[in-house]
């Protein structure tokens, strides 16, 4: 019995290691440079996502806002928040803009068309970036220690993976033009 | 005590239970994404996306393009009314060419040595001893300028190929004949091609079985270049028994064309070249005013009136020019070097102005490195499918490099002309026209002329937008005299005929479109000639392909698709050079 005891042991360690101890050390987690709620902005704002998260005339999208964007309503305090007064001291004032980390930043190699996706297949913001729009605090930027890559490609918590086979399956689900079904694919409509 | 042993059994163990987590496979994908970031691995720009609009230069239909930019750097192309052929879609790659010209620590004196001795050639020309400029691309302002710098020049002559006759309307047409046109394969502008493909019937005529007699309802398999024998037996000129007897078609197949050309109208017959000949097959088909139009070109300033004709090859006599400046900045017809070399004088200077010396370059005693597609700044001849008068501009996406020369600048400058401007004259006559309307991509509308400035209009020609004359009275159909007939050849002394891969598309390829074609074999390398088994040669066979041209060497890659007596080529520099229009050619073994 002695004998199995280090193997059983050993084994439980891996198992340890493996499921509980490798995600947290995989990954490095840097907060956002503000606490923005997306909630107090849709809720006492009445601001849709597209408000902040707009098209450009070109149809290119905008991203995360600007400083320009954010300056409109707050060169001056709203409310009374820690966060707002910190937003404002250290980025509008100055004229500096907040290095925001972006969870769904995609590689250099590929290019995704919200255009297409929001406008053209009528998708929800949700859809794809689960409940972010509704939550009271941006959480911890995770970022995988070896790729460099964002947690969220792997998806989770209501949200779809970023990963090519994602947009295969997606793909595939929806039976979109340019689907593997179709047998229309090509390269070029995301890596660039 | 623990053991050495139990310390290994312990790490065994970890081993084994490591393996039923995700650790070490997440470990081996996150290795594999961290190795698409190796050093060395070239990365693109990181920056706002923005999108920008141009027309593709790389052939006369002059697509709309949308170009996606991060920051100042277009990272990808794509049409913005329709489709953009693959040489289109990879048009940004180009000015990363290995093969491109780039500025020398020389360069400036060979711009100073080939400015010299033009100087010198018109300085010491007579009638005998002339100056040309040969362009490649007739039909766009810088056209205009070379004619009004020859005309300033004395003994200046302008040089250049055919312009077609006629432009087409696919729209217009419920039946077509293709004799032997890449009709769906850039032959005209793809979105309008596409957009018309469901209301015509397409027949097409090809030796060879493309892309476009593959996607055609009809395919005509005729003897390699007897399409046109085929086009004159439609039109009535020559019997159909005597027409099957060359194409290989049944006398009842030519007939049934012929029938379905009458019946089935509005007709269209379309060539590769819209020559006069052609133009005169589709007038009996009732065709005039419908599907075959007159080219329409915009206005030009009045004071561009005194501008050399266009000087016919047939006339010039040989050994006549002293200079040959040759503008191959832009891909266009190629004439074979054999038809220009006699026109030369023994010391003549020949001076070309490419971006590669795959072209002209080869034969030129100076070359002088010019901007490629997107770099630069330019407008385009009305498209083959132009029911209307046009004028695009090819918006530049990026800058140039330092040290490349302008052509159009260069030559003004040798004739005592200021042209920097002439783009921006020509859009003032255009507005001051008054007809049309510009259509700009970004938003998709289309603004009439008159309700522009002329600030405006010329901003939004810049932004990448295309000025579009309003329609017009196509007249009477022109008469037209009736084309003389080739000379015999029975087929003794040149056994093969030679046909072409994409012709015309040849010159001007990114890289990528090279590496896809040679792992893929989607489309032949440069130099590979695919020829039917009964042909007699092996594959791998190291041959020379022989026309009344001259010669090139080819590796035989047998391939029972091609017919038998038909070479198969990928088009490029060398056999555009010794390519003869009837294809007649011979193989020999090394």
């Amino acid at each position: 019995m002695r004998r199995n005891v280090f193997i059983f042991a050993g084994v439980l360690a891996g198992l340890g290691a493996g499921w509980a101890g490798f995600p947290r050390a995989i990954y490095t987690s840097r907060p956002e440079p503000v606490d923005f709620s997306h909630k107090v902005h849709a809720d006492k704002a009445g601001a849709k996502c597209e408000d902040c998260h707009g098209f450009r005339d070109d149809g290119s999208f905008a991203g995360i806002p600007t400083l320009e964007k954010c300056a409109g309503c707050h060169a001056a305090p709203m409310g009374a928040t820690a966060a707002e007064k910190h937003f404002i001291d250290n980025y509008v004032t100055p004229g500096r803009e907040p290095q925001w980390l972006s969870y769904a930043r995609q590689p250099e190699n590929v290019y995704f068309s919200h255009i297409t996706h929001v406008k053209r297949a009528q998708l929800k913001c949700e859809q794809c970036h689960g409940n972010e729009g509704t939550a009271d605090h941006l959480r911890p930027f995770e970022q995988d220690r070896v790729s460099g890559y964002s947690r969220d490609i792997w998806g989770g918590q209501g949200r779809p993976g970023m990963r090519m086979a994602d947009c295969v399956d997606c793909h595939r689900r929806s039976a979109v033009r340019g689907s593997a079904q179709a047998g229309e694919r090509s390269c070029l409509d995301c890596h660039q | 005590m623990t053991t050495r042993r139990e310390l290994f059994k312990f790490a065994g163990g970890s081993a084994m239970g490591l393996l039923l987590t995700p650790a070490p496979w997440r470990l081996i994908t996150d290795t594999a994404l961290w190795s698409e970031n190796w050093p060395g691995i070239p990365r693109p720009a990181r920056g706002e996306i923005r999108a920008k609009f141009t027309h593709c230069g790389l052939c006369a239909a002059g697509c709309a393009v949308r170009a996606r930019c991060v920051g100042e750097q277009p990272v990808s192309l794509a049409g913005v009314e329709g489709g953009l052929c693959p040489f289109g879609v990879t048009g940004h790659h180009l000015p990363y060419h290995p093969e491109r010209l780039k500025e020398g620590n020389r360069q400036e004196a060979a711009a100073a040595m080939a400015a010299a001795a033009m100087a010198a050639a018109v300085s010491h020309s007579t009638p005998e001893r002339r100056v040309a400029v040969l362009d490649l691309r007739p039909g766009r302002t810088a056209s205009w300028t070379y004619r009004r710098a020859m005309a300033a020049i004395p003994n200046g002559c302008y040089l250049a190929p055919e312009e077609p006759a006629c432009a087409v309307n696919l729209a217009a047409a419920a039946t077509v004949l293709s004799l032997g046109a890449p009709l769906l394969d850039g032959w005209g502008r793809l979105s309008r091609v596409f957009a018309a493909r469901p209301n015509f019937r397409l027949i097409q005529a090809e030796a060879v079985e493309s892309r476009t007699a593959a996607l055609a309802d009809q395919w005509l398999a005729v003897q390699p270049g007897t399409e046109t024998v085929l086009g004159r037996a439609v039109a009535g000129q020559i019997g159909t028994q005597q027409a099957a007897e060359v194409t290989g078609l049944a006398a009842e197949q030519i007939e049934q064309v012929a029938r379905a050309l009458r019946e089935n109208g509005p007709a269209l017959i379309v060539a590769p070249e819209m020559t006069s000949e052609v133009l005169a097959w589709n007038l009996p088909l009732g065709g005039w005013g419908k599907t075959v139009l007159p080219r329409r070109e915009a206005p030009v300033p009045g004071n561009w009136g005194k501008a050399a004709p266009v000087t016919d090859w047939a006339t010039l006599k040989d050994g006549s020019l002293g200079a040959l400046l040759i503008d191959e900045s832009v891909p266009g017809a190629h004439l074979p070097w054999a038809t220009i070399q006699p026109k030369l004088a023994a010391d003549a200077v020949v001076v070309a102005f490419a971006w590669s010396r795959a072209g002209y370059a080869r034969h030129a005693t100076h070359v002088l490195p010019t901007a490629v597609y997107p770099e630069a700044l330019g407008d385009l001849p009305a498209a083959i499918d132009a029911t209307a008068a046009e004028f695009r501009l090819t918006v530049p996406l990026v800058a140039a490099p330092g040290g490349m020369t302008d052509p159009v600048e260069l030559v003004s400058a040798m004739a005592g002309l200021d042209a920097k401007d002439a783009l921006h004259e020509r859009a003032a006559a255009i507005y001051a026209a008054g007809r049309g309307s510009l259509r700009t991509y970004a938003d998709g509308k289309s603004t009439a002329v008159k309700e522009l400035k002329p600030d405006d209009f010329w901003k939004g020609l810049n932004a990448g937008g295309s000025w579009t004359g309003g329609p017009e009275n196509c007249g009477p159909a022109p008469k037209l005299k009736e084309a003389a007939w080739p000379e015999e050849d029975t087929g003794a002394l040149w056994p093969f005929r030679l046909a072409t891969e994409q012709p015309g598309a040849a010159t001007l390829v990114a890289p990528l479109m090279a590496k896809l074609s040679q792992e893929s074999r989607l489309r032949l390398a440069p130099h590979s000639a695919a020829m039917h088994p009964r042909d007699g040669f092996e594959e791998g066979a190291r041959l020379v392909l022989e026309t009344p041209y001259g010669r090139c060497p080819i590796v035989a890659a047998l391939d029972e698709s091609v017919p038998p007596g038909v070479v198969l080529v990928a088009d490029g520099p060398e056999i555009a050079d010794i390519r003869s229009a009837d294809g007649r050619a011979r193989v020999v073994r090394i």
